[in-house]
């Protein structure tokens, strides 16, 4: 019965909700480490990570994440080669100050969230470039759709707005 | 894990695989993943994270069978992104989220399981928000991120319902976190639920800086507040009173249901 071994640990990782409105990150409480302690593990863990595209140029072998604050490079690293079965060689951590600068209708400062940016160097010489996710697709609209009426009702409105062509690109302004 | 699964289970990969692989118990489970992987390009998004398009049922059988692992992840970071064939549409479909009630019928390894396949499914939803903001073009189909967090929480509930549930049975403790009554500086009671520390609490200087009792001088203060939420209450009920009767007056026929 595993559920039996994990209760003596994990009595203590319990979960406080934080309020209305904010996204439902749970807040863990970790059993305290102390020398000779067995080495924690978290079952199902909350944390997500987001690959961004590197705003500035990145080695061909870096990734770049956006990852929650509480995680570390060790963190990283776990997650990465467990869950996705990425080989992993170094991680780089640093925290993006998000800024506070802006103002809204009330004056009031705005703060925009502080986040953790990782950059993840990958092992055994693999590459890594950030696909283009949204090329141009011809789409055909399906026939007697919506999408269709309307696409034809723009087409023909920007004909009626074009000038005539007999006048050869002369704009009306001109009084003939 | 193998080993704890006596009852064996024969699994249906997806609706595309019309044989089903049965395995002895003499067989390694190894070898088994290993015979498999030539099917490995068919077996794209086998596993589904949102219900109804789930093509992944597992069929408990008669005998001695082993349970089956198949999803040999191979992509890497490539399951960050969605699949080729979805980049750069518009409306891309997506299934229900799980319920709690299709949860509870799962076992505790095909949750575990599903955590991760949601997991990715919400890092992938990440990646693609932010690409989008990124290159200011709409996110494709941005309902599926509010469905993988509703079926993570339902996921969480029914864990923890489960957790409870054995914790009972086997020391009745209702609660994971032990916690207690305590009275805070301004006299309120509340339930303070304990935190771990390595050193004693009367070596704790952080600890003992928060008084777990209320001081003289708050006493009558107490009860202030107490005829003050008296005081409250009661203008709470005449005003209601004043509005029942008032409606009274004006609708006499219509019938009021005891509140």
């Amino acid at each position: 019965m595993t559920t039996l071994k994990r209760l003596q640990n994990n009595y203590l990782i319990s979960y406080v909700s934080k309020p209305v409105g904010a996204m439902p990150v749970t807040r863990l409480l970790y059993p305290l480490f102390q020398l000779g302690n067995p080495q924690l593990r978290i079952l199902r863990p909350n944390w997500f990570l987001t690959l961004v595209r590197p705003g500035k140029e990145q080695p061909p072998d870096t990734v770049q994440f956006r990852i929650p604050m509480e995680m570390t490079k060790c963190d990283v690293k776990n997650y990465l080669e467990k869950i996705y079965n990425v080989p992993v060689g170094a991680v780089r951590t640093r925290i993006q100050f998000g800024s506070n600068k802006k103002r809204n209708h009330l004056n009031q400062k705005v703060k925009q969230p502080d986040y953790k940016v990782a950059y993840v160097q990958l092992a055994q010489g693999q590459t890594f470039t950030f696909p283009d996710i949204f090329p141009e697709k011809e789409r055909m609209p399906a026939e007697g759709s919506m999408e269709e009426m309307q696409e034809k009702f723009m087409e023909d409105e920007k004909q009626r707005q074009k000038l005539d062509p007999r006048r050869g690109g002369v704009t009306e302004w001109f009084g003939l | 894990m193998a080993a704890s699964s006596s009852v064996g289970r024969v699994l249906t990969l997806c609706k595309q695989f019309q044989n089903v692989i049965r395995i002895s118990s003499s067989i390694n489970t190894q070898h088994c993943s290993t015979t498999l992987i030539k099917y490995q390009p068919l077996l794209y998004r086998e596993k589904s994270p949102l219900a109804a398009l789930s093509g992944y049922s597992p069929v408990s059988s008669v005998g001695q069978c082993r349970a089956l692992h198949t999803t040999i992840n191979r992509r890497g970071l490539e399951e960050f992104f969605d699949l080729p064939e979805n980049w750069g549409e518009t409306n891309v479909k997506s299934g229900a989220p799980w319920t709690a009630k299709q949860l509870r019928t799962k076992s505790n390894e095909d949750l575990h399981k599903l955590w991760y396949v949601l997991l990715k499914e919400k890092n992938l939803l990440l990646t693609l928000e932010q690409e989008a903001r990124r290159q200011r073009v709409q996110m494709p189909s941005p309902e599926r991120s509010k469905k993988v967090e509703r079926s993570m929480i339902r996921l969480e509930t029914v864990v923890k319902e489960r957790e409870t549930a054995l914790r009972l049975l086997q020391t009745g403790q209702e609660k994971a976190r032990p916690g207690a009554w305590r009275r805070n500086i301004f006299g309120y009671v509340y339930w303070y639920r304990f935190k771990e520390y390595a050193i004693p609490w009367h070596m704790n200087r952080r600890y003992k800086r928060k008084r777990f009792f209320t001081p003289k001088f708050v006493q009558p203060h107490i009860r202030l507040r107490i005829e003050q939420h008296l005081r409250e209450k009661a203008r709470k009920a005449t005003l209601d009173k004043k509005t029942q009767s008032i409606l009274k007056e004006k609708f006499p026929h219509v019938k009021v249901s005891a509140s």
